[in-house]
């Protein structure tokens, strides 16, 4: 009971912070005439699926469903700038509302074409990895989860380590790159676990350890001649991925896994045409999945891996609507049959934002999805298989407060 | 005499409509200590996308904009490809990621200009109409 009491006193004295920084502050500006300036967001939605808990514990609606950040940066002399995020969530079981450091960083910016950055920096992967939880500059309730999985953001959204970064102009386009390495901080309390929780594995709750040695990898943008017309390549890698906990069949005994290397490659193009914006994303992922519980399960290794892809298109009625549709297909790359739902998730979502002003927007959307690949059975997530359909309809309502 | 009235509306709309477009016309302005910077359209694109941070020998960049309306769509479209609401959310994910610092931004040309005027490094735009002796107005190299 005390802890219920702290935890939501914690809450409500974070929400109230919110509200009182937002209700002071305006769109990340200076504050008074100091340079140091500060913005954040506070988001509140209300999740239903009908037939099965996807992407969270969200059957029959549910209101856990909120993010929350906070950020404050300033400027020393003409080249550094530090600065840092606070961030909290949570979608079903997921997040908690716990406050996590987004990001925080320090970065020294030597030209256009060489900077570096270090700290907790946020991860670039694709056309929106850097910004996932940014409700403000897209349609979307949810980005496409065939490139962005939502139980995810806790995980994808930051590494701690360094980048180098720049912008080179070649003819009348330019290439933006950055070459990172670090280490994403791991716990079993994140969405990442989930995939390993559901693997079958582990006895409930699940995996007690996960961690990793490095992440390493880069990213090229190409900005093209054409006006609004962009492609981009991310790679990254995680080196020796690994998590630890009770053997289901024996909990006594630990199961450990390992993934020697973990590897994502993702292309993807937008292209902005006067109101319209179209996007367009391919992902493989792939490692070999290694685990024992000596002396009950010898070594076995086996490969893991998913190819997702998801084209869009958005386009801004006037200033005040925004309408967007997308579809993704998600499959398993490991032995996957077109033929069996569980190897594929197929998904169509629409979506409407109405921008009440430049700090409130709405958004509502609607999701078809067939098959039940990454539809996870866990204690956070239950979707027993004799309960779990072939496809399932997820609508989202959310509103955002950002400053 | 109704169908007089409807012309004479229409043709007023059509010379308001006009002097607007004609009145969007932004001009480049930079704190004068920014008078001695090479600025061609590459650079002044480098600037307003956050890439280039500080000034060959002025300090840091410092960048102001009109939150929307005709000049800065006009302003906006020519140097970064952008509309004000493109370039509001380029720079808001900017912000909110760690990437960069978010520039000010202004209802009115006048605060914009005096913004800049007393600001070193700092470089916006306003209607050519808005622009005075107390900022340095700047051409870019094309």
């Amino acid at each position: 009971m005390k802890t219920n009491t702290s935890r939501f006193a914690s809450r409500t004295a974070l929400l109230f912070a919110f509200v009182v920084a937002a209700t002071v502050a305006r769109p990340a500006i200076p504050v008074g005439d100091s340079n140091v300036q500060i913005g954040g967001f506070f988001s509140q939605g209300w999740l239903y699926s009908d037939n099965n808990n996807y992407p969270t514990a969200d059957k029959g609606g549910t209101w856990d469903f909120r993010e929350m950040a906070f950020n404050a940066s300033t400027t020393f002399g003409s080249h550094l700038r530090v600065g840092g995020q606070v961030f909290a969530q949570r979608l079903g079981d997921l997040g908690e509302d716990h406050v996590i450091l987004d990001w925080a960083v320090a970065d020294y910016n030597f030209n256009p074409a060489f900077g570096i950055r270090a700290g907790r920096v946020k991860y670039p992967k694709g056309l929106y990895g850097e910004a996932l939880d940014l409700d403000i500059v897209r349609p979307f309730v949810f980005l496409p989860g065939a490139v962005y999985s939502p139980i995810l953001r806790d995980f994808s959204a930051s590494f701690d380590g360094g980048m180098f970064y720049g912008s080179i102009n070649v003819g009348k386009g330019s290439f933006d790159y950055k070459v990172f390495a670090g280490r994403i901080p791991m716990t079993p309390s994140q969405g990442v676990s989930e995939f390993y929780n559901n693997a079958g594995l582990y006895a409930a709750p699940g995996a007690t350890a996960l961690g990793m040695d490095s992440v390493a990898g880069g990213q090229l943008t190409w900005n093209t001649p054409v006006n609004g017309l962009k492609f981009v390549y991310s790679y990254s890698q995680f080196k020796n991925l690994h998590t630890d906990g009770p053997f289901v069949a024996y909990p006594p005994v630990d199961v450990a896994s390992n993934i020697e290397l973990f590897t994502w490659h993702t292309i993807s193009v937008e292209y902005t045409l006067n109101s319209w914006v179209f996007a367009a994303e391919w992902q493989r992922s792939h490692g070999d999945f290694g685990y024992n519980a000596l002396p009950l399960l010898p070594p076995t290794i086996g490969p893991v891996g998913w190819d997702g892809w998801y084209v869009s298109a958005a386009r801004r009625l006037n200033d005040k609507y925004q309408v967007g549709a997308y579809y993704g297909n998600l499959q398993t790359d490991v032995n996957f049959s077109g033929s069996n739902p569980a190897d594929y998730q197929h998904d169509i979502a629409v979506c409407l934002r109405y921008d009440y002003n430049e700090h409130i927007v709405f958004k509502i959307e609607g999701h078809y999805i067939d098959g039940t690949y990454q539809t996870f059975d866990t204690v956070r997530i239950p979707n027993p298989p004799a309960a779990r359909k072939n496809d399932t309809t997820v609508i989202a309502v959310k509103t955002t407060f950002s400053f | 005499m109704k169908i007089t009235h409807l012309r004479r509306l229409c043709v007023a709309a059509f010379v308001l409509l006009a002097l607007a477009q004609a009145a969007a016309a932004p001009a480049l302005i930079g704190n004068k200590n920014l008078a001695g910077e090479k600025l061609d359209a590459a650079t002044l694109k480098s600037v307003f996308l956050g890439k280039k941070v500080a000034w060959d020998g002025a300090g840091r960049v410092v960048l102001a904009v009109l939150k929307n309306g005709p000049v800065a769509d006009a302003f906006l479209q020519g140097a970064v490809d952008m509309n004000a609401s493109g370039f509001n959310n380029y720079w808001r994910r900017l912000a909110m990621t760690g990437g960069g610092t978010a520039p000010k931004s202004f209802e009115k040309e006048e605060d914009l200009r005096r913004f800049v005027a007393e600001t070193p490094g700092a470089i916006g735009f306003v209607d050519s109409a808005a622009a005075d002796a107390s900022v340095a107005v700047l051409t870019p190299a094309p």
